[in-house]
């Protein structure tokens, strides 16, 4: 693309004026993603692909309606803009629909995140390959192996956006991501299965390839010969890979949206002790090299870190521009970036020997939660705790309570933040659980 | 100039419309499936590419070798509306168009797509999606025979001819009838969306297939408060249907479901933990089928001999009185399919016939290796995704039991209803799905209402566990969306009222 990004942004929201908006605020994005897939010392598949989309929102009228396209003619995107301004017409009015006042934009930060790699913008083909191999290898070092799939995920992201109300500003940042994931001949057709995976937006940032390969290998072969678990109350410890969905899932809630339709159970938490002291927790769009660090979120609102819950007590949710104004409620972010549970001091080895018995959870297998009222029930994989240590593999088992209720009964926190998801949290220990199995 | 005006350009032919059509609906103006016709030309009509660029393309596609290619040139135009606090105040509208390029050679796939269908960008990509092989050139098609197109889902409306003033009411009555239905009723969302999307897959033996397909769905949520207490229920339904299908009898269906389930929710409590006889209610209940044996029947694990079902075709899996279907050729489905997204004409695969396990379900790779025709099952997400096999509309026949029978056979259990997703591990086996409402049962009938809780189970098993079969089956109304590695498609399902014997269901108040 000749035109860049900013000015192409700029464009749209003129078209958009032309045509009758009063305000308008575009996205234009462009991506390159390469995908190299290995598998039985095979090359599988290898994905090459450039993409590129606008996105524009329209205020007109007091109404509003938002819009994408991937076909970027630039006569065609005229007369998509000029089409989405006459379907906001079609729309009805409501008064709290506005651009993101420049005052939330004004002063957004200027630090350098370190979220572009030009290693992986200069990747070739025979490193991606030499790093599948070396995974490839690692992940195959034992007799039960059925198949191992190894993967190298890395590309750059783009956008620039652009208001009617003065914002112009872009954001990049580039990925690499090494997987792994392994099948082994278990008991009968039973094969056991699972895998690892790290990535960040810098090569140097990544563990060997070696390294991926081998801790998928181990987690699999941790799997042979998995069980179903009992139906007890126990204690919980949940390794920090799978504690970052339940924070996610805690937090699903968390926003002004579901806060103003009713159904969350934050609603009445605001400013309450809600839950355990042990738990705080920090939305930090501002981690230099974060996997979801950011200047500016979708709406242009300025990042900065924003504390969510203080040693148990309720200080923040997620709030976006409109349902804030609807809700009364003072704009935060509408969307997460890097969510950060404040670690203890605690090995895991030393939260297991605390616990003495329990259920030790290393991932999750479906399940959900219920916005409304908090209510969940888990579908779980892991081992038991068996005097103070890691013991027999469990599946087939459901862990079921109520979210806010379970966080009140967080005893323990881990200082072992899991580095490769957006949600950096260490394992976590919960008493009186229930558990449902044989 | 290469690119015509890919929608304006079929006006002509009255297929499709221009977009002023979308802020006012012009009404019905033929009564005649004009939009299901195979376009004269549809490499023109359709794409703006003639037959002659395609053929470029797809040599440079094939210069290393290819023992399979196949151009997937889509145009998807989504259309969304939300009604919150009474008023439809937001609006969205996605486009996405592109083409995917592919390269089989044996089990290894090279792939790139383009956004720009200029014939230099696809070129570029062709060559990005070829550089997987190292052989030599084969022999590419000059010209391409267009097959038929398909009548599952013919289209007399389009849903671009359906303006937002025609939709506005409908989503209106959604949102009084919610309210009137119960004073607890205190907030009530209506979503909507629907979805004109054009495919044409050009493939390296010189088949042409192109396919509209048509898709909508309405969700309505509810929230109602009874003192302190607030519960919030959805009901949705979705198929691959026009305007018309949104009769007044079938939104209230749906908008008692929502409202029952809420209501229902403040008397629901968490059944006991553990192990205990399961039935599912007909209907959505096919969630069990789509877990515990649709993704591990998925040819592509089975090639790769990560499935649990790997080594069982052949034998007895279930009770006689158990045969599951995954079928694409059923009319307006949600997850009905005229061709699959590899060009295959879909069809209709029995994966378990009468208690023994039949077929997988392939696409061209997998259907190659095991030496069978595909079974019309490779699907992808978008022009942006290779394809995979996947299922459609996955459901089991009848049985020789009644409902009452088998409500009767329990003496402690559950009854489950209403599900928001489910979840497997294809090599152990162990799948589970999440039930939102059903019902307790002590000594044969059913006795109180309960929520929120996972089932689990591991599919071989639970096929053996089936003990009773009625005879009500019927597919599900929702619109169920279905995800396999980071790609998501449309599928349905449907089930008879069937008791599993033994199942392990989430709980509270263990001793």
């Amino acid at each position: 693309m000749s035109v860049d990004l900013k000015t192409r942004a700029a464009q749209a929201v003129d078209i958009a004026q032309k045509a009758g908006a009063q305000d308008a605020w575009s996205t234009v994005s462009q991506s390159r993603d390469v995908q190299f897939e290995y598998r039985e010392g095979k090359l599988e598949k290898v994905k090459d692909t450039t993409s590129q989309s606008l996105g524009i929102r329209i205020y007109a009228g007091g109404r509003y309606s938002s819009h994408s396209t991937t076909d970027l003619t630039p006569d065609r995107l005229q007369d998509f803009i000029a089409e989405a301004v006459a379907i906001t017409a079609a729309l009805e009015p409501d008064e709290y629909r506005r651009i993101t006042p420049e005052a939330l934009f004004r002063n957004r930060p200027t630090a350098d995140l370190d979220l572009v790699d030009t290693n992986v913008q200069a990747l070739e083909r025979e490193q991606r390959i030499a790093w599948c191999r070396a995974l490839d290898e690692k992940s195959h070092q034992h007799e039960q192996v059925i198949s191992a799939t190894s993967g190298i995920y890395d590309g750059t992201q783009r956008s620039a956006s652009a208001s009617s109300n003065g914002f112009l500003d872009e954001q990049q940042s580039t990925y690499c991501w090494f997987s792994a994931s392994v099948t082994l001949r278990d008991q009968g057709d039973k094969r056991a299965e699972d895998g690892f995976y790290a990535g960040g937006a810098h090569v140097e940032d990544l563990p060997d390839p070696e390294v991926v390969g081998a801790k998928a290998l181990d987690r699999t072969v941790s799997r042979l010969g998995s069980e179903k678990g009992p139906t007890v109350k126990s204690s919980m410890v949940v390794d920090a890979r799978a504690a970052a969905s339940l924070i996610s899932r805690l937090l699903g809630p968390a926003n002004a949206r579901s806060v103003q339709q009713d159904r969350s159970f934050w609603t009445p938490l605001m400013g309450e002790q809600a839950f355990s002291k042990k738990l705080t927790i920090v939305d930090d769009p501002l981690i230099v090299r974060g996997l979801a660090s950011r200047r500016y979120d979708s709406e242009g609102i300025s990042a900065r870190a924003l504390p969510l819950v203080e040693e148990g007590v309720v200080r923040n949710i997620y709030v976006d521009t409109y349902y804030g104004r609807k809700g009364d409620m003072a704009p935060t972010t509408g969307s997460p970036s890097n969510r950060v549970v404040r670690p203890g001091d605690h090995s895991l080895a030393e939260l297991l020997s605390q616990v003495g018995e329990g259920v030790y959870v290393t991932s999750w297998l479906g399940g959900n939660a219920d916005g409304t009222t908090g209510d969940f029930s888990l579908g779980l994989r892991g081992h038991m705790i068996e005097n103070g240590k890691i013991g027999r593999p469990v599946g087939e088992m459901n862990v079921t309570g109520n979210l806010r209720d379970l966080f009140t009964r967080l005893e323990l926190i881990g200082d072992d933040p899991y580095p490769y998801s957006t949600t950096l949290t260490p394992s976590l220990v919960f008493s009186d659980v229930d558990f449902s199995g044989a | 100039m290469k690119r015509r005006e890919f929608l304006g350009g079929a006006a002509a032919s009255g297929a499709v419309l221009t977009m002023p059509a979308f802020i006012s609906g012009c009404g019905i103006q033929q009564a005649t499936a004009v939009a299901n016709k195979t376009p004269e030309n549809p490499f023109m009509d359709w794409f703006g590419v003639d037959q002659a660029t395609t053929a470029q393309v797809m040599s440079e596609l094939s210069a290393n070798g290819a023992d399979a290619a196949d151009l997937y040139f889509q145009h998807s135009r989504t259309n969304y509306l939300t009604l919150e606090d009474g008023i439809v105040s937001s609006a969205n509208s996605t486009i996405e168009q592109g083409v995917g390029l592919r390269v089989v050679i044996g089990e290894q796939t090279g792939y790139a797509f383009t956004e720009d269908l200029t014939l230099p960008a696809m070129l570029a990509a062709a060559k990005t999606a070829a550089a997987i092989a190292s052989g030599s050139r084969v022999v590419a098609p000059q010209a391409f025979n267009a097959l038929g197109m398909g009548d599952l889902y013919k289209t007399v409306v389009p849903w671009s001819d359906v303006g937002i003033d025609r939709k506005l009411p409908l989503m209106k009555f959604v949102e009084s009838q919610a309210k009137s239905m119960d004073e607890a009723v205190e907030k009530v969302a209506v979503y909507w969306a629907d979805q004109d999307e054009r495919v044409m897959i050009a493939t390296l033996d010189g088949t042409l297939v192109t396919d509209h397909r048509p898709m909508t769905r309405v969700t309505v949520t509810v929230t109602a408060r009874r003192g302190e207490e607030v519960q919030s229920g959805f009901s949705n339904i979705a198929a691959r249907e026009e305007f018309g299908w949104y009769t007044e009898e079938r939104l209230n269906t749906m908008v008692k479901e929502a409202v029952d389930r809420t209501m229902v929710l403040f008397d629901a409590r968490r059944p006991p933990a553990g192990e205990m006889p399961v039935i599912l209610a007909s209907g959505a209940s096919g969630i069990l089928l789509h877990e515990a044996i649709g993704h591990g029947m998925e040819a592509d694990f089975n090639r790769k001999g990560t499935s649990i079902y790997t080594d069982m075709i052949g034998k007895k899996v279930a009770e006689p009185f158990v045969t599951v279907v995954d079928q694409a050729t059923i009319p307006r489905e949600r997850g009905a399919l005229n061709f699959d997204d590899e060009g295959n004409k879909a069809g209709r695969t029995v994966l378990v016939e009468d208690g023994i396990l039949k077929s997988y379900l392939h696409d061209t790779i997998s259907a190659k290796q095991y030496g069978l025709q595909p079974t019309g099952s490779g699907r992808r997400q978008s022009y942006k995704y290779a394809p995979m096999p996947r299922m459609s509309c996955t459901f089991m026949e009848d049985g020789p039991h009644t409902t009452e029978e088998i409500v009767a056979a329990v003496d402690r259990g559950i009854i489950c209803e209403t599900y928001t997703n489910g979840q497997v591990q294809i090599g152990a086996g162990d799948y589970t799905f999440y039930v939102k409402n059903g019902w307790l049962v002590e000594n044969g009938k059913a006795t109180a209402p309960i929520k929120d809780v996972n089932i689990i189970g591991n599919g071989p098993e639970s096929l053996k566990r089936i003990t009773m079969v009625a005879n009500d089956a019927r597919l599900d109304t929702g619109g169920w969306t279905c995800g396999k590695n980071g790609q998501s498609v449309p599928v349905s399902q449907g089930i008879p009222t069937v008791l599993v014997s033994k199942m392990t269901v989430g709980g509270e108040n263990v001793g």
